[in-house]
């Protein structure tokens, strides 16, 4: 019997370790909660968005997307507020948006690099807060329009207070949102899908699953490359 | 004058045989406290597998920083969540200790292989918490405490043996 003892206890807690982790597996998914509103389908494991690749991770649900679910060109961007080319795609993104209409859909993943960017993340929960009170793409646009303003501040929080006060928004309510699990969540799993597709840096853009080069960004380029992915899709 | 011979040598024997049996109950002792430690480590990585499997973020309740660590590009390796490596590495330790209290002489030598290997793991992590990624995470910081000490541990067995050689 003493010759057994050791192997029933390493057996004994290797039962012990796959039960909780079958119990704490099953309890975190339950306990996985609509993020945004109360009309999302949110999902930790799959995606149903047709923007969304579906052998990565999904990231955060909703996301912040511009355009119809169906469009046929589904642009996802995954930047970082303090980056400059990102700063620099912005302005072609929203003509792209114009020139496109209902036949493309924008959508936004959080990406901060940290600690390159030190108000990055600072910014991304800004975005987020917004998000929270529907006000993601205002935040989203004034963050990258005064990028050059608050990028060498040394505190940040009140610069987007005074942005959260310009878009409208319940400035207590943003305040507490900004360190919310919700808030937070949401970062974390558009990196994590950001790190799934293998994104290394920012802007970094896929059109409907495929990762468009950076030499594509320019207005004219990135229009080509949505153009032929509009004829490939309804030829 | 035969008994006058006997009786030292008889002593000498009888606290060689002590000195040996006081070694032998530290030696378990130190290996049930690895299995121990090595518990408390399986514990923290386990939880931290979970957490990046099913897209939790970790929150840091005593220092800032563990969204930053962990879904930083080097919380997984070649796609395989670090903390999963973490939790197989403390298991592993857990079964080589207790079958070492046991007295499986071999599997405390690999223990003391594993320990040696997941120190330096250890050392790297740190480094790339504290200057590449420039945040610490607390769950990550007390699997490198348990690391450490499961090396303090493993170097208090070595001298032991050495002692018993």
């Amino acid at each position: 019997m003493k010759r057994l003892l050791p192997f029933i206890i390493i057996l004994a807690v290797l039962a012990a370790a796959v039960g909780t982790v079958l119990y704490m597996r099953r309890s975190a998914i339950q306990a996985s909660t609509p993020v945004l509103n109360a009309s999302s389908q949110p999902s930790v494991v799959a995606s149903s968005d047709p923007g969304v690749v579906a052998s990565s991770d999904p990231g955060a649900e909703p996301p912040h997307t511009i355009g119809p679910l169906d469009a046929p060109a589904q642009l996802e961007e995954f930047g970082d507020f303090e980056c400059p080319p990102c700063g620099l795609v912005h302005p072609i993104l929203q003509t792209m948006e114009k020139e496109f209409g209902a036949r493309l859909r924008i959508i936004f993943r959080e990406f901060p690099l940290t600690p390159t960017h030190q108000h990055a993340l600072a910014a991304a929960h800004a975005a987020e807060s917004a998000g929270m009170q529907g006000k993601f793409w205002q935040m989203h646009d004034l963050l990258y329009e005064n990028q050059k303003a608050w990028h060498d501040a040394f505190d940040v929080r009140p610069i987007f207070e005074d942005y959260a006060k310009r878009i409208g928004l319940d400035v207590e309510r943003y305040k507490q949102d900004l360190t919310s699990e919700v808030v937070e969540r949401r970062i974390f799993l558009d990196m994590k899908r950001g790190h799934s597709l293998g994104v290394k840096g920012t802007p970094t853009i896929f059109l409907n699953g495929r990762e468009v080069p950076f030499e594509s960004f320019p207005a004219d380029k990135l229009r080509e490359v949505i153009k032929a992915e509009l004829s490939r899709a309804h030829p | 004058m035969i008994k006058n011979h006997e009786e030292p040598a008889n002593s000498a024997l009888a606290s060689a045989g002590k000195s040996l049996s006081r070694l032998e109950r530290r030696r378990t002792v130190l290996y049930a406290a690895a299995g121990l430690f090595s518990l408390l480590g399986l514990a923290d990585s386990i939880y931290l597998t979970i957490q990046h499997v099913t897209g939790q973020s970790v929150r840091c309740t005593i220092i800032a920083g563990c969204s930053e660590v962990l879904s930083s590009s080097y919380a997984t390796f070649s796609g395989i969540p670090l903390a999963m490596i973490g939790a197989a590495a403390y298991f592993c330790v857990f079964s080589l200790s207790t079958l070492a209290a046991f007295g499986y002489r071999s599997a405390g030598q690999l223990m003391r292989l594993v320990v040696g290997l997941m120190f330096v793991v250890t050392l790297w992590l740190f480094y790339l918490q504290a200057f590449v990624i420039r945040h610490f995470c607390q769950f990550c910081l007390l699997s490198a405490a348990t690391t450490v000490l499961l090396t303090g541990i493993t170097v208090l067995l070595w001298r032991i043996r050495r002692r018993s050689v």
